[in-house]
């Protein structure tokens, strides 16, 4: 078991490989119906929102609300050059990431001036400029939303059903969760947190506050990107104005702070529980958002770091009474 | 020369927190600044590690660059390292983090490499790991390295906080009352590792402090501001005679006896 | 601790494997998904769980109890999307009713052709829900193709040709005011004196109501939500636009806040809708005394429209004989709903399927009613204006 460990530690990509073989078994397996496949992307799209979120907000501490902004932008760039160029998700995605994430410089920018509420106000009118922009454009089909966006080819196979776009959405969620990985494990993910617990005493140590800021933004914004992209192109295909709203936002939120925020795992815990939770208390619909707003405020009063840092306290803890123990022998 | 400043001014409002202070330090020395509350040592500190940009006329060189109104990040990446007063831990991250982020200008690899998750890298981050764990048993602070920075006791963050600013390989290394709120035992050992250090790292050091014993023991010279001006610049023992330091600290003349009450030597 | 742990466990997950076999059991499914955030969202849903429970009561259809499940959209997409992909398959319910707002019942379709299930409209409006050509989709309400001629041809010919559109963002509203132009350049070749799209959630509408004024139309069309139409009635006198020019709203007017709390400025509004309150006719009398005592509103056409879809969804599903193959199941009940012709209940006309999957056959309702506020408040009056019956064919 540890050299299995030591080997993963050495190559990362193995996890993801075995963590894709996995995947791809499970449904054939596990599943008993095409709506948990549905549910499955649903989830997978959650992930690569939340993992960019916990970028930018959970290790570089920027409060940004205006986030589902810049997944209404993947999801346009998307839609608009489907609807418009005919083009299939393996051009609209690169494109969507590469257009989301010019957007993130611009919700960066005021980070450099402002914090705490004051830059999550900035980024709320942001966010919610990006969706009225949208709403009041003929160009992006305004409330009418764009309609039968097409679904992917591969090998002459069209992954048009829910069950199909499964490996679809799952591998791009993987190849994300992977660079987040990448990205938070190195030294730049550190140079995040640092930005994050005290900006002066980061400059100190060398660190570009400003670039990191930005990086952590156009980085962020390019997970929202892909996200949106992959939401776009699942069947039926269509998008509306209506799903990037305040609501659509705090419910990102909540994820990354359920699941831990500046914990490397915590978007991703946190986008599967919240989104099956929300699935199965869908017949509750009465009292759905009352769960959903009691959830949040006890995670933040009793476990203030989510799941994730509930975990790593319990492993950090025992590891630590071990080494004492073995001192006083 | 290792850091110059010529007519280095700062003024907030009419109050002029820097006047006109021209300051010189070579290599390999220990130097004390002292002063009274208000004298404006800190902002010193501030105006030299770039977190203040100084007043039109004024010069700062460090390693032969001129550093003058340059960005905190760009002084810190040239090799000048300070600690703070209020220590600035990074509170939530963990201990070996908090000293690896020390180390951030001396990482090797490029952003490209680490988006794509190349093999290199770890192995480069596991070095460097090494390194800083050597760092941490060196200060004493190995058992801890998985803990949070916020679960140390008061000792052990001025030690962190060190340990910290020595990760990234400075030149020089400014200190803003290290030894503040220790306990004697905890100061000896602080100056104790502060000296190993130096010999170890071949720092060159500028050590603000309020105790005067650490600055009269350890610094090899020492400067003294009041009101933004220097006052006086010499040995310990010379700054120990200054008429002008003991009015600028009592506000009159003293004999023999009583001076060495108050500075406590 | 442990112990208790291990029997609470076994207890849930026994629990849970028996709700799973009663819902098993071959009972009839219907499935539910709209907008159910509103007060009045809510009383929908009521009235349809009340609907079937009624139904079941008196001994279901052909014997067969009914598992009904309600799921809330909140008027997004991507939830109506998830609903309808879970009833459709993990449900796996025989018929689908939803949802309120165009933008979510329209990729609904695709979902539910593909499924095979049966989906009947009891809200959306929007033309284009039908056109995509379907053979599962059924709507109840009419369609917004017919709602613009009507609603052209009474303000053209009776009203006045110089016309001043104010409309909001939301889908519904903004196809009334732009079909409603369309039109009226299509048939009498005139533009709009002024047209202007407000802000989402805007509140304030006094300064395109200036404007409006200073065009000086015959009508203006105020095209909202229900808060919206509200505001924008009110400050329209408030500008002071003279009683003269007449005030057109979309079929949002129906809903009873209107009315109550427009007060006076309701009088004289005219819209169209399938159902009128003031109808006389004792069916629609019996129905608007039932609302109003057991969910406390008077029924605008929302209400009606879902005990329509109910009264002629009973008799549909007596017809089906329920096999247990699902597929084949939902097919027939499809066939049977698509049989229904000349369905005459609280609407203003009659409602026929047939079984192409084209407007034609599924836009149900062809008989949309003009009617006019007479008195506004609490105690509000209504009075029918006049009826047509559409060709099927026709707006297409």
């Amino acid at each position: 078991m540890e050299k299995f460990k030591e080997i993963i530690r050495q190559y990362p990509f193995l996890g993801f490989i075995i963590a894709f073989f996995i995947l791809m078994a499970i449904p054939s397996i596990f599943f008993t119906d095409l709506y948990q496949s549905h549910l499955s992307s649903l989830i997978f799209i959650n992930i690569i929102v939340a993992a960019g979120l916990n970028i930018v907000k959970g290790y570089c501490g920027q409060v940004t609300v205006g986030h589902v902004g810049l997944y209404a932008v993947g999801s346009y760039t998307a839609g608009c050059m489907f609807m418009y160029l005919g083009a299939s998700l393996w051009i609209t995605l690169p494109v969507a990431i590469l257009v989301t994430g010019l957007f993130g410089v611009a919700f960066a920018i005021p980070s450099f001036r402002l914090e705490g509420p004051y830059l999550a106000l900035a980024t709320l009118g942001g966010g919610e400029a990006i969706r009225l922009f949208i709403e009041n454009g003929e160009f992006f089909g305004s409330t009418y939303g764009i309609s039968s966006i097409s679904q992917p080819e591969l090998f002459g196979i069209t992954f048009d059903t829910p069950d199909k776009y499964y490996y679809i959405s799952m591998p791009i969620m993987l190849i994300a969760i992977y660079f987040s990985f990448s990205v938070l494990r190195s030294s730049i993910g550190r140079a995040f947190m640092a930005v994050r617990e005290d900006p002066i005493s980061a400059a100190a140590s060398g660190i570009n506050v400003k670039k990191h800021k930005m990086l952590a933004f156009i980085l962020s914004a390019m997970f929202a990107g892909a996200a949106g992209a992959v939401y776009a192109h699942l069947p039926p295909g269509y998008i509306h104005p209506n799903n990037y709203t305040v609501i659509e936002m705090v419910t990102f939120l909540a994820m990354v702070v359920f699941g831990g925020l500046g914990h490397i795992w915590g978007g991703i815990i946190g986008a599967v529980i919240i989104t099956i939770v929300y699935d199965l208390t869908r017949p509750l619909y009465e009292y759905q958002l009352f769960i959903f707003g009691l959830t949040i405020v006890l995670t933040i009063l009793f476990m203030p770091k989510g799941i994730g840092g509930f975990i790593d306290k319990y492993f950090i803890d025992r590891r630590f009474k071990k080494k004492q123990g073995v001192a006083s022998k | 020369m290792l850091l110059k400043t010529k007519k280095l001014m700062k003024a907030f409002g009419g109050l002029k927190a820097i006047n006109k202070v021209d300051f010189e330090l070579p290599k390999n020395e220990i130097r004390g600044i002292i002063g009274p509350n208000g004298s404006g040592k800190s902002t010193f500190f501030n105006l030299v590690s770039g977190v203040y940009d100084a007043d039109p006329g004024s010069y700062i060189e460090f390693d032969g660059h001129d550093i003058t109104n340059e960005p905190p990040h760009k002084v810190g990446e040239l090799g000048l390292a300070r600690t703070f007063q209020l220590l600035r831990l990074y509170q939530d991250m963990s201990v070996i983090n908090n000293v690896m982020s020390g180390y951030h200008t001396l990482v090797p690899y490029k952003f490209i490499d680490a988006v794509i998750g190349r093999k290199k890298i770890w192995d480069q981050e596991k070095v460097i790991k090494e390194e800083m764990m050597e760092l941490l048993s060196f200060v004493g602070l190995a058992d801890y390295a998985e803990m949070n920075a916020s679960e140390l006791s008061g000792g052990q963050r001025r030690l962190l906080v060190l340990a910290r600013a020595i990760a990234g390989k400075p030149k020089l290394l400014m200190l803003d009352e290290p030894a503040a709120g220790l306990s004697p035992v905890n100061v000896d050992n602080l100056m104790k590792i502060l000296m190993r250090l130096k010999e170890k790292y071949g720092l060159t050091l500028i050590i603000i402090e309020h105790i005067l014993k650490v600055v009269m023991d350890t610094c090899s010279k020492v400067t003294v501001l009041d009101h933004g001006e220097k006052i006086a610049e010499g040995t310990p023992s010379q700054i120990k005679d200054d008429n002008a330091v003991i009015e600028a600290y009592l506000g009159k003349k003293m004999d023999d006896e009583e001076m060495r009450k108050a500075l406590d030597v | 601790m442990k112990k208790v742990k291990v029997i609470f466990s076994s207890l849930v997950f026994t629990a849970s494997l028996l709700m799973s076999t009663i819902a098993q059991a071959d009972n009839i499914k219907i499935g539910v998904s709209f907008r159910m955030l509103s007060d009045v969202g809510y009383k929908h849903g009521m009235l349809i769980e009340d609907t079937v429970k009624m139904w079941n009561s008196q001994g279901g259809i052909n014997g067969k109890k009914i598992d009904l499940t309600l799921y809330n959209d909140e008027c997004k997409s991507e939830k109506g999307v998830a609903n309808a992909t879970k009833l459709a398959y993990q449900d796996k319910v025989h018929v689908i009713i939803g949802s309120s707002c165009s933008s979510v019942t329209l990729p609904m379709v695709p979902v539910i052709t593909k499924a095979g299930v049966p989906q009947i409209i009891p809200h959306s409006t929007s033309s284009k829900i039908t056109m995509t050509g379907s053979e599962y989709i059924f709507r109840v309400p009419v369609s917004s193709r017919f709602y613009k001629i009507v609603q052209g041809k009474f303000t053209a010919e009776q009203q006045g040709k110089k016309i001043a559109y104010i409309y909001v963002p939301d889908q519904a509203s903004m196809v009334f005011a732009k079909e409603m132009i369309k039109y009226m350049k299509d048939e009498y070749g005139v533009d709009p004196v002024y047209q202007v799209q407000a802000g989402e959630k805007e509140t304030d509408f006094r300064s395109y109501l200036m404007k409006a004024k200073a065009a000086n139309p015959d009508v203006i069309v105020l095209s909202g939500l229900v808060d919206e139409t509200v505001r924008m009635l009110v400050q329209s006198y408030e500008v002071g636009i003279p009683k003269s020019v007449h005030r057109v709203a979309n079929s949002v007017a129906s809903k009873v806040e209107v009315p109550t709390n427009a007060g006076k400025a309701a009088v004289g509004v005219v819209y169209s809708a399938a159902f009128a309150a003031s109808d006389t006719r004792p069916i629609a009398k019996k129905f608007v005394k039932m609302v109003k005592s057991k969910y406390g509103v008077t029924p605008g056409h929302d209400f009606s429209q879902m005990q329509d879809l109910l009264d002629m969804l009973k008799p549909a599903l007596e017809q089906v004989n329920f096999t247990g193959n699902l597929a084949a199941d939902r097919n027939a009940v499809r066939d049977s709903i698509a049989g229904i012709r000349n369905f005459t209940g609280l609407a203003s006309g009659p409602i026929s399927f047939c079984a192409a999957g084209s407007p034609e056959c599924r836009d149900g309702n062809k008989t949309p009613v003009m009617i006019k506020y007479t008195r506004g408040g609490k105690n509000w009056k209504t009075a029918v204006a006049g009826t047509v019956t559409f060709k099927p064919s026709e707006g297409l």
